[in-house]
């Protein structure tokens, strides 16, 4: 017991750690609850599987060599495994750009091999800045563009789920650019499709402004996007930042992945988007692959980020 | 007009809570860390305004205050540099941005007052 009015008493100290108690326990209660009904409102709309479920990898930079990470062919084995043991097969895995560094046959061949090994039906790719170095992306179109229209777009239905894949890495001055041509195909691919009908856009450089100062942005994006907000879903996911980053704009939502070879900084935490070179031990936990989910009746998917480590 | 403020409080904890909880269930809470983040502040806020309205010591409307100042601040940071690698445009998305916005200012507004009227009564005492 004390005279002084500013120390606490036996009484008083267990009343308030009674207090502090009960905020604690209703807090978990709470919580337990909105998870609960979070929960429980998802299972009311899933039957057996989610409808659609696949992987993102990205950024794998075949070709690389530098002390940020000097073997990134190893960390893209390591994704590719990663990926084959999610527990389920992807309906499939979609390589968001820069598969190579350099943009040589050797490393388009190196990194084709390699994606052999995914366990998936189906591989789709899109071209990063690095595929088309110095011949607007010819090689890559050669190795990966079987099938695609124009400079390598293409779309694909798959789960009730129209996909669309974007070519934004040609015609590069600063920022990603789509031209006319694509523009034009996005318009007529999505004309016939309801309102209702979810919509994924896949391409390398981020079709939200994410940093323009370095180059993270594309300079036509808000024309797409134009044809595609009348739907009530819409997710675009990208490589290019090597980093997780998402932005929500009305009905659509964009989700910049990771990538398998090495960070970089954060946006405008320097001088310039130069590769990091993370303490030993720490790169593999910036490093990693997405899973994405697609429940029906569900307006956002469902993400799922994996580190390396 | 202490019980008054506690009831305001409690209520705008309870809006800012709600606005929070749905958001979570309808799809934030597949957002990395802002999810988890959500449902964090809907939970502590429901407990909060229940335990000040039931007449809880003056810290747990120090806590309200605190909660509430946090999510305004990350409120900003998401329409500016981001947070935790996200950022949303505006008022999106609305009406629950700026539901939960205006919320938690009259919270922190209520507890300047409850602060005010506090040092005052002091003073006189």
């Amino acid at each position: 017991m004390t005279d002084d009015p500013h120390t606490m008493n036996r009484r008083q100290l267990i009343r308030h750690s009674a207090w502090f108690g009960a905020a604690v326990g209703l807090a978990v209660v709470g919580g337990e609850v909105i998870s609960h009904v979070a929960g429980t409102a998802q299972a009311s709309h899933v039957q057996g599987r989610p409808a659609l479920r696949f992987a993102q990898v990205s950024d794998s930079h075949i070709g690389f060599l530098g002390k940020a990470n000097p073997n990134v062919a190893g960390s893209f084995s390591q994704a590719i495994e990663r990926i084959n043991n999610l527990g389920y097969t992807p309906d499939f895995v979609i390589h968001t750009g820069d598969l190579t560094h350099l943009a040589t046959p050797e490393q388009f061949d190196q990194v084709k091999q390699m994606m052999t090994g995914l366990r998936t039906p189906h591989v789709f790719t899109v071209p990063g800045e690095h595929d088309s170095v110095d011949d607007a992306g010819q090689k890559y179109r050669s190795v990966f563009g079987a099938g695609t229209r124009g400079d390598g777009w293409y779309s694909f239905d798959i789960a009730g789920v129209h996909v669309i894949a974007l070519v934004n890495t040609l015609n590069l001055k600063k920022l990603g650019h789509l031209g006319a041509d694509q523009l034009d195909f996005i318009a007529k691919d999505v004309a016939a499709l309801t309102n209702d009908t979810p919509i994924i856009v896949f391409s390398h450089i981020p079709l939200f402004a994410m940093y323009p100062d370095w180059g993270w942005a594309t300079d036509d994006a808000a024309q797409a996007l134009s044809h595609l907000r009348r739907f009530s879903s819409v997710t675009c996911l990208n490589g290019h930042v090597h980093q997780v980053f998402s932005k929500t704009d009305g009905n659509v939502t964009f989700y910049s992945g990771t990538t398998t070879a090495y960070p970089l900084p954060h946006p405008g935490d320097g001088p310039a988007p130069k590769p990091v070179t993370l303490p030993a031990g720490q790169l593999h936990d910036a490093l990693g692959i997405r899973e994405v989910s697609y429940i029906r009746g569900h307006d956002t998917l469902a993400l799922k980020e994996q580190a390396l480590q | 007009m202490n019980y008054l403020i506690r009831f305001g409080i409690a209520v705008t904890l309870t809006i800012s809570g709600i606005s929070h909880a749905y958001l979570y269930i309808h799809g934030y809470q597949h957002i990395p860390t802002i999810g988890p983040a959500f449902m964090l502040q809907a939970s502590v806020s429901f407990a909060l305004a229940l335990l000040i309205l039931l007449g809880g010591p003056a810290w747990l409307q120090w806590a309200a205050a605190v909660l509430a100042g946090g999510a305004l601040i990350a409120f900003a940071l998401s329409r500016t540099v981001g947070l935790f690698g996200f950022s949303e445009l505006g008022w999106e998305p609305s009406p629950h941005a700026a539901i939960s916005v205006v919320a938690e200012l009259v919270t922190v507004g209520l507890w300047v007052v409850c602060l005010v009227e506090r040092r005052r009564a002091v003073a006189h005492a």
